[in-house]
């Protein structure tokens, strides 16, 4: 049947650079004209409608997450459990799946995060101009985090600085050997810190994921207790973080929408809209098990697929003006945390830190925030993405 | 075709002509159903199509699969002896009338 079927369409125009500084034009067209795409300055086959990214997502076996071959290896100095499929991702997912539940969140991680989301915005000077980007979306994101991983003794910068590094050194797909010294460098720190905070969770355990993960009654391996740590070090700052800025700057730019959304305390659905706007992590790879087909073009075995959710949740056949951020759509089925097995493990606690505790908090305190000039706030990302400033005026 | 009853947290009840074969939750999502979210499309990955089986089918829909309780365990409401991820319950002619009941929240 595919030698009768063309491969997709080749792209040799759109640069990595266009993708990281705009891409959301780039997807529109793609969206009409070239839904499947081979965009060669990526190396991947693009797949920029919903039902397609949906498709390929909720099908591990035929679209794998296995590649042991990614600069993620060398970066983390382990075979993660983002890049494994079946048993072997389910237990090293599920090991941690305690510390982020919905019971434990409601129990353990909200009081305390509304007492540091209280600390973090209560800092912040009142009448002043700020970059809520750098002063509080990214601290409170990478203080959230090490908690709940159980490592929180690491700072705020720390969190920050790993999580950049890890990040450049998994997306070092040139293999120059400069992000890897990097990643050596702090995957020695971050071990550390966690072998010494595995001794004292073994004596005194809590609700963290690293507690979880070494008290269990079958732990997994101490080597990918690292590697998890390392994983949401790496992929869960940046996500919080971007969300933030990225809703914080929807709702000044519709001034409507924002003061109904005060009135209303709707915080649920500004978040939901926020991430589906400009979603957080835009694009996902997919390993091809076998010779296949979408939308009638060939997809040979051995193909890489990539999914792009940032197009998928502004597709025209589920959305009305995508572009807008609106918070008062009436339906919002969004992939800004994927689907199928690898669907994001902190999505409940995405959803209650920044929509139930962080957006309240912070227009609680300043409900008369303004962003003078939205121009000079800056969009960055191709993987991930949002705003990288956010000059506020707050009152 | 099977009829499925959902009820809602406040008692709305939606009865659906579900096709055999295909899940509670995905005959849910595809029809529109409030209450049930499905977000990891099936995948016992995200806990949101949480359901409380009615007592009167709770023996009819089968066991939990493995996994499902762990998941169910991570659900944003109560994990109750009826609880099932609907995700994992194939809808089949012996279930017609199933009547199913949701939680107030999914996440």
């Amino acid at each position: 049947m595919l030698k009768t079927l063309d491969r997709a369409p080749l792209d040799e125009i759109i640069t990595f650079d266009q993708l990281v500084l705009d891409p959301y034009p780039i997807y529109k067209r793609l969206r009409a004209e070239a839904p499947v795409l081979r965009v060669k300055s990526v190396g991947r086959t693009f797949l920029t409608k919903a039902a397609d990214t949906k498709r390929v997502k909720d099908d591990p076996v035929l679209f794998s997450s296995n590649d042991p071959n990614t600069p993620m290896q060398p970066a983390y100095r382990a075979h993660t459990l983002m890049r494994k499929d079946g048993p072997e991702h389910l237990a090293e997912r599920m090991a941690m799946a305690p510390a982020y539940s919905p019971k434990t969140i409601s129990n353990v991680w909200a009081p305390l995060y509304k007492e540091l989301a209280e600390e973090y915005v209560g800092r912040l000077p009142r009448g002043e101009a700020v970059d809520l980007y750098a002063d509080l979306c990214g601290p409170i994101a990478a203080r959230i985090l090490a908690h709940i991983l159980g490592i929180p003794e690491a700072t705020d910068k720390e969190m920050q600085d790993w999580s950049q590094i890890l990040i450049d050194g998994a997306g070092n797909f040139a293999w120059r050997p400069e992000p890897f010294a990097r990643t050596d460098l702090i995957n020695d720190v971050i071990d550390r810190q966690v072998d010494r905070m595995a001794e004292r969770l073994k004596a005194e355990p809590d609700s963290s994921a690293l507690s979880f993960m070494i008290n269990a009654d079958n732990p997994i391996p101490m080597s990918q207790v690292y590697s998890n740590i390392k994983i949401a070090i790496g992929g869960g700052i940046n996500e919080p973080r971007d969300a933030l800025a990225t809703i914080v700057y929807g709702l000044l730019t519709e001034p409507e929408q924002f003061e109904e959304v005060k009135r209303q305390e709707n915080w649920g659905a500004v978040f939901e809209e926020g991430v589906r706007w400009v979603a957080p992590i835009q694009a996902s790879s997919r390993l091809v098990t076998e010779d296949t087909e979408i939308r009638g073009f060939a997809i040979p075995k051995g193909d890489v697929v990539m999914t792009i959710q940032a197009s998928a949740n502004h597709d025209e056949e589920l959305y009305d003006h995508p572009e807008r951020f609106d918070v008062f759509r009436k339906k919002n089925p969004h992939q800004a945390f994927g689907s199928g097995p690898h669907h994001c493990a902190g999505a409940h606690i995405a959803r209650r830190t920044v929509g139930q505790i962080m957006l309240p908090v912070l227009f609680d305190r300043f409900p008369s925030m303004t962003l003078p000039d939205p121009s000079v706030v800056q969009w960055r990302g191709f993987g991930f993405r949002g705003p990288i400033n956010l000059p506020v005026v707050l009152n | 075709m099977t009829k499925i009853v959902y009820v809602a947290a406040d008692g709305t009840r939606t009865e659906i002509e579900a096709e055999d074969g295909t899940s509670v939750m995905q005959a849910a999502v595809s029809n529109d159903v409030e209450g049930i979210v499905g977000e990891c499309g099936g995948s016992m990955a995200c806990a949101t199509c949480h359901v409380y089986v009615d007592d009167a089918w709770a023996g009819k829909v089968g066991e939990r699969n493995p996994g499902e309780e762990d998941m169910l365990d991570c659900a944003a409401s109560e994990m109750k002896p009826t609880s099932r991820l609907s995700c994992q319950i194939k809808v089949a002619p012996e279930l017609d009338g199933l009547v199913v009941h949701m939680p107030e929240a999914q996440f």
